[in-house]
């Protein structure tokens, strides 16, 4: 309770207001320009924030991250292209009522929705955090180790490609973080005699190529694609008869958005996704799915705002990322010296609670900003391609170097957006690698003390029931899937035409 | 990014190039220096590399034998263009970094279509002059010495 309120008193300061509220526009802005998204926005203001205090800095960070979720809305309901993928379901029925004139009215909704949702997500975030650290404050090196190897096994199902590619992509980021100096033997790996490799390939330069710069390359095949806005008078708040039909809908997803948030490395995509479906499962019209119904906007908005809490939970009371934009939100918490985890709660609790406060706050602001702003951001959607992504690629490699001043990181931008694209493009979802980038040290440091504490005798580690617990969770996570669809696979072809008996 | 159907060279190409690439990795770990048995705790420094590489090595067979995905459509648009253009930037920041940014931008606005001249000033000069100074003013950043930084670091 006292650390809540030193963290509410800390963001009293006139100077943490400003910026948020500045990171909130910049946020919206981020999230309603279709190609850039919350961990884009993330990873190229990353390097901005190098000379700030960790506080102010990492609150920009989860603002942007908050804001810019909302704002994906924006243009999935007038352009009918999602700003960010976590709003690509609420194109579905966005869109239509925006076309038989009802922009305003699907607007409302969303924001509102989406308030809702994160507000409830955050609460949850300061209940279940500061528990989940307290539970993990025993942890010994092999409990870490199982846990990170759980976080990294749900990268299997990030995003709809190939579970198979998707490992791929979190191992060969693990082999990139042991590039450099081992840090239990003092023995130089994979550095090829270059000296700006001692120190390991650092997470913004590659954040920013992989998310920044291959993205460029993404937009430069579609720049035929023509995007139309539909005209809007004004944004509507919703009225009783839709707050009569949605409550249920919102409370709902925000609930399924807080889980799914909490669950490594599942973001608000998937959020938006079964908080959309089951909003449609349980409607008593259906059928005004997909056609312009509000409760689709709700269901999806409430959900992938409510991810955005929930995923800052594993990040802070873990060291494990909640979703690809919070894997670069630790990644800037491990560039200013912080150490999520456990200790955070008990060492740094005050700035914990701070985070948490922004966040609350953003929620709030971005109701505003979404309520009179919405028609603004909307035009700020057709700022033409070709002038966007020239200053965004300016910004990524002065981002680059701006870090620790060095030319080799720009290098290691361009190469990693080259690399990024060529992932992309193949199938291949870069967020694995990123992921696997920044819990790889980790996970090797975590083995390592293990195999130390074992006397070198892994096997024991299943000897400890949390350790295995973990690693049973890790095996359901990979071949749970797999299971289920042979199960239903057969289920169906027993009863080809689905009757009951 | 659109898929085609059928089958095709890449759904055996990436994963080979994936498998040589490791083979060459996991080559590479075996001339790592090595912790005298005396001083060993816990793991040499080649073991977990290995271990990665060997997993990866693992996946890729399996996509050799099991991937279904598609291949993806002929690179459309400006994509080769681009990405020309990032080499020669690449060539250009040996010389000035913000030469580089400012003629890349210009030429990237360009060959997206801009035919507007004060939009392409702006990107190609505008733009990289103002980050110029907001990181040297405000960040305190000192970038590389190049034929332009040079007129203002002296």
């Amino acid at each position: 309770m006292e650390a809540a309120l030193s963290g509410l008193l800390i963001l009293a300061d006139p100077y943490l207001l400003a910026l948020i509220l500045i990171a909130t526009l910049g946020g919206v802005l981020v999230g309603a320009l279709p190609g850039l998204n919350a961990t884009t926005g993330v990873a190229l203001l990353l390097p901005f924030t190098i000379t700030m205090e960790p506080i102010p800095a990492i609150v920009i960070l989860t603002t942007i991250y908050c804001a810019a979720t909302f704002a994906g809305a924006i243009t999935a309901i007038l352009i009918n292209t999602p700003g960010t993928s976590a709003s690509a379901t609420t194109c579905l029925d966005g869109y239509p009522m925006s076309q038989r004139g009802e922009a305003g009215r699907a607007l409302g909704m969303a924001a509102v929705s989406s308030t809702i949702g994160g507000i409830i997500s955050i609460i949850c975030l300061m209940m279940a955090a500061p528990l989940l650290a307290r539970a993990a404050y025993h942890f010994a090196p092999p409990e870490y180790f199982a846990l990170t190897i759980f976080g990294l096994s749900m990268l299997a199902s990030i995003g709809n490609g190939s579970p198979i590619k998707n490992i791929l992509s979190g191992a060969f980021g693990v082999l990139l973080a042991t590039v450099g100096i081992d840090l239990l033997t003092s023995i130089e790996r994979f550095t090829f005699d270059v000296n700006e490799l001692s120190e390991g390939i650092g997470f913004v330069p590659v954040m920013i190529g992989i998310f920044g710069i291959s993205e460029l390359l993404v937009q430069a095949s579609r720049l035929d694609v023509v995007r139309e806005q539909v005209s809007m008078k004004a944004i509507k708040l919703p009225s009783r008869a839709d707050y009569a039909k949605v409550w249920k809908t919102i409370l709902r997803s925000s609930g399924i958005g807080t889980f799914i948030g909490i669950l490594p490395a599942e973001g608000a995509t998937v959020a938006s996704m079964i908080g959309y479906n089951e909003a449609k499962r349980w409607s008593k019209t259906p059928e005004e799915f997909g056609k312009g119904a509000i409760e689709g906007i709700a269901g999806s908005e409430a959900a992938n705002n409510a991810a955005t809490g929930g995923a800052m939970v594993p990040t802070l009371a873990l060291g494990i990322p909640g979703s690809p934009t919070a894997a670069v939100i630790l990644a800037g918490m491990m560039v200013h010296g912080l150490r999520p985890g456990p200790t955070l709660f008990t060492e740094q609790s005050d700035f914990v609670y701070a985070i948490f406060w922004s966040m609350m706050i953003v929620n709030l602001l971005f109701f505003v900003i979404g309520l009179y702003g919405a028609k603004l951001f909307a035009r700020v959607t057709l700022v033409p391609m070709q002038i966007l992504w020239p200053i965004v690629f300016t910004f990524s490699i002065v981002g680059a170097y701006a870090l620790e001043q060095s030319m080799a990181d720009v290098w290691i931008a361009l190469i990693f957006g080259l690399i990024g694209f060529a992932m992309r493009r193949y199938g291949y979802s870069v967020v694995p690698m990123a992921i696997g980038l920044i819990l790889g040290g980790m996970l090797e440091t975590r083995l390592g003390q293990s195999m130390i504490m074992l006397d070198d005798q892994w096997w024991l580690m299943a000897t400890r029931p949390l350790t295995l617990f973990f690693l049973v969770l890790t095996v359901l996570a990979l071949f749970g899937p797999f299971v289920w669809k042979k199960i239903t696979a057969k289920t169906a072809r027993n009863n080809p035409l689905g009757l009951s008996k | 990014m659109q898929f085609i159907k059928g089958n095709h060279p890449a759904r055996w190409v990436v994963p080979l190039i994936i498998i040589v690439l490791s083979a060459l990795a996991f080559w590479q770990s075996t001339q790592f220096d090595r912790v005298p048995p005396i001083l060993k705790r816990g793991m040499q420094p080649e073991d977990f590399p290995q271990i990665i590489i060997a997993l990866i090595i693992f996946l890729a067979v399996l996509l050799l034998i099991k991937d279904t995905d598609e291949a993806p459509e002929k690179m459309t648009g400006k994509v080769w263009p681009s990405m020309a253009l990032m080499i020669a930037f690449a060539l250009v920041i040996e010389i000035d970094l913000f030469l580089g940014l400012g003629v890349f931008s210009f030429l990237l606005c360009l060959l997206w279509g801009e035919k507007r001249v004060k939009a392409l000033l702006l990107v190609g000069i505008v733009v990289p002059l103002i980050v110029f100074f907001f990181f040297d003013q405000v960040f305190e950043i000192r970038f590389p010495k190049g034929i332009l930084t040079n007129l203002w670091y002296g």
